[in-house]
């Protein structure tokens, strides 16, 4: 009698402890290379879990979160550019429909305070909304996404290994989808690796590192390469978008025609280049910066004055930027799309 | 660890209970939204004082910031915050503490989030961005919105949509509403007929971003509020 009382509490405890086995996930470590400043992302609200992170992997590349099943996030931010549309100026969506800006690049978000060219977004978890109801991209409420995902086979499932729950919000669907967004860590391109004396520059990468210092390291700040501000470059308006930038959000005429500051890692391969993707290559970017800048009063006062670079240093400069590529990130398969 | 996995179960057994018991002795916040004394349906024909005649087809707030000052000076607050939804009747009754038969002297209660909500990233509850009030190009969440047909709107459809909000200065379209009961009701009468009477819908009949205008509907918006 006694013995199966006991033998009952020691099976009741074994099913507990299974029980719990089976919520509990596995943490990930958020990588900070030495001397890197710290994130600015709060992972303690969304801590990083490999089931969370797959499942966002999951979410990224599935055209579910599209009105017709069509446009998934890696249609227009692919794994090989830097996690951007390449090749398009205005990145296109649902039904073909063309957007107003060019996509942006994925890349060491964690580190950002702003999201969007205009710095509209405050925070990263809640960013997805915005392709995902736009007419132009995904054309799909968030509510709907989450009736999907709950019907769908494959989906409860993913969501209780990530957050012990099978039901569905859109709290978890955002939050899973930041945390492989911000997973999207490029630290390991030559420039890195020179910085820790484990590689070293050619002669015209060296030059053209002090003229990068010198002309444009105030904004494209190391080691993100950006400020993570809003600035005017002296982009001649495009009057068929009308595009003020952060303008339209703070609704200050001082912030007309600012931007916020691109990252340059994998620069080589992100084209086309601007909020409008109007230069296709890095030596139109240049040219740009040494001649074409358009004076305005919201122009940066660091590039009010002609930076003079000859062609030679021009190509000292893209020979430099093409060291901010990091193949390890462009190909790591953990970031790529899942095979089930 | 058996009362790690137990502990959460009796408690929240014991919560049920309490509340499906207690629903006569509990205080309630409840919402009556109407249309000059009538209860406010959807899709029904009104004509306001400005000539408007009109059809609403989608009613919802935020309220929040609860608080219930008795006549003994002790109080009662709640930091949750409720969406209210004219197609969700349950969301009209917000279950706020236990009767303790004392007078009310002051109901106060804010419309809309504060902007710490519209800076933390995705929350959950009632302030799941799945809830569609939350912006998508331009963070923060709608504190109101209203949506609807007029015949003097010259827009497409003849619609109407308000979505007021913004949190960042001078824009924070919150706003705090303190009523005094007379008849120690917890009963808010909100009269949308107020709000419309206070609008020509020919000339404003669509606001979807933070700014000055949104803020002209936010104080309208304060007006509608009664107690009883
Ligand atoms: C139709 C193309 C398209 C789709 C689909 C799309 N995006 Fe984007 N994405 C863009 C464009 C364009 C921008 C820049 C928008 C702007 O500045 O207004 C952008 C910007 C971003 C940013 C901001 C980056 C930064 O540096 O501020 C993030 C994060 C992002 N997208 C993630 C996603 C996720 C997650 C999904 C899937 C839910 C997704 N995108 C789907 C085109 C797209
Ligand atoms: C005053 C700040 C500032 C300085 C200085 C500056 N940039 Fe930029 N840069 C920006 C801004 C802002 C943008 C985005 C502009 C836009 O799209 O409207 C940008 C965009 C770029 C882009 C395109 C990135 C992309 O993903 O589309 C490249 C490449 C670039 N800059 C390179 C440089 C180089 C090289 C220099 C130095 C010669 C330089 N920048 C100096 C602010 C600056």
């Amino acid at each position: 009698m006694k013995k199966s009382i006991q033998y009952a509490v020691l099976g009741i405890v074994f099913l507990i402890v299974i029980a719990f086995a089976k919520i509990e996930c596995t943490p990930l470590y958020f990588n900070i290379p030495k001397s890197w400043p710290k994130p600015h992302y709060n992972f303690k609200t969304n801590p990083l879990t490999e089931e969370g992170f797959q499942l966002g992997r999951q979410l990224f590349y599935d055209p579910i979160l599209s009105k017709d099943s069509t446009i998934s996030c890696s249609s227009c931010h692919m794994q090989a550019t830097g996690f951007t549309h390449v090749d398009h100026d205005l990145s296109h969506g649902i039904e073909g429909k063309i957007g107003t800006r060019n996509s942006l690049t994925l890349q060491n978000l964690a580190w950002s305070k702003h999201f969007m060219w205009d710095g509209g977004i405050n925070h990263l978890d809640i960013q997805a909304i915005a392709p995902i109801t736009s007419e132009v991209e995904m054309n799909e409420s968030l509510e709907n996404v989450v009736v999907k995902l709950q019907n769908s086979k494959k989906y409860p499932l993913l969501f209780e290994k990530a957050f012990g729950t099978k039901k569905i919000t859109g709290q978890f669907t955002l939050k899973a989808l930041s945390q492989f967004v911000v997973s999207l860590t490029t630290t390991n391109a030559k420039y890195d690796k020179v910085m820790q004396i484990k590689a070293s520059f050619s002669e015209m990468e060296k030059k053209g590192y002090s003229l990068f210092k010198k002309n444009c390291a105030t904004c494209h700040q190391e080691p993100l390469f950006t400020s993570d501000s809003f600035e005017n470059n002296g982009l001649p308006k495009d009057s068929f978008l009308n595009d003020l930038g952060r303008m339209k959000i703070s609704q200050n005429p001082k912030d007309s025609l600012q931007f916020k500051v691109p990252t340059l890692r994998n620069i080589e391969f992100t084209f086309p280049y601007m909020h409008d993707g109007r230069f296709k290559t890095l030596s139109e970017v240049l040219k740009h910066y040494n001649s074409g800048i358009q004076q305005s009063k919201s122009l940066s006062k660091e590039l009010s004055k002609p930076l003079h670079l000859s062609d030679n240093e021009r190509t000292e400069i893209i020979a430099f930027l093409k060291t901010l590529t990091d193949k390890e990130f462009l190909f790591n398969p953990r970031f790529s799309y899942p095979k089930e | 660890m058996l009362s790690k996995l137990f502990l959460p179960f009796i408690l929240l057994l014991s919560f049920w209970q309490a509340v499906a018991q207690n629903q006569s002795d509990s205080l309630a916040l409840t919402l009556k939204i109407e249309w000059k004394g009538n209860p406010l349906a959807l899709s029904k024909t009104y004509i306001s004082s400005n000539n408007d005649t009109l059809q609403l087809h989608q009613l919802k707030f935020y309220v929040g910031n609860i608080q219930i000052d008795f006549n003994d000076k002790s109080n009662f607050q709640q930091k949750v915050y409720h969406l209210i939804d004219l197609e969700n009747l349950n969301s009209m009754r917000i279950p706020i503490c236990k009767n303790e038969k004392k007078n009310i002297s002051q109901i106060s209660f804010s419309i809309g989030v504060d902007s710490l909500q519209s800076v933390s990233g995705a929350l959950a509850g009632d302030l799941d961005p799945a809830k569609g009030m939350y912006w998508a190009w331009q963070s923060g969440y709608i504190n109101m919105k209203i949506e609807g047909t007029s015949s003097s709107c010259a827009t497409r459809n003849n619609a109407f949509h308000f979505h007021i909000g913004g949190y960042l200065p001078p824009n924070n379209a919150s706003r705090k509403i303190v009523l005094t009961p007379k008849s120690n009701s917890l009963e808010v009468i909100v009269d949308v007929a107020t709000l419309f009477d206070n609008i020509l819908l020919s000339e404003n009949n669509s606001i979807m971003i933070p700014g000055k205008k949104a803020m002209e509907i936010a104080n309208k918006c304060t007006k509608i509020f009664a107690s009883k």
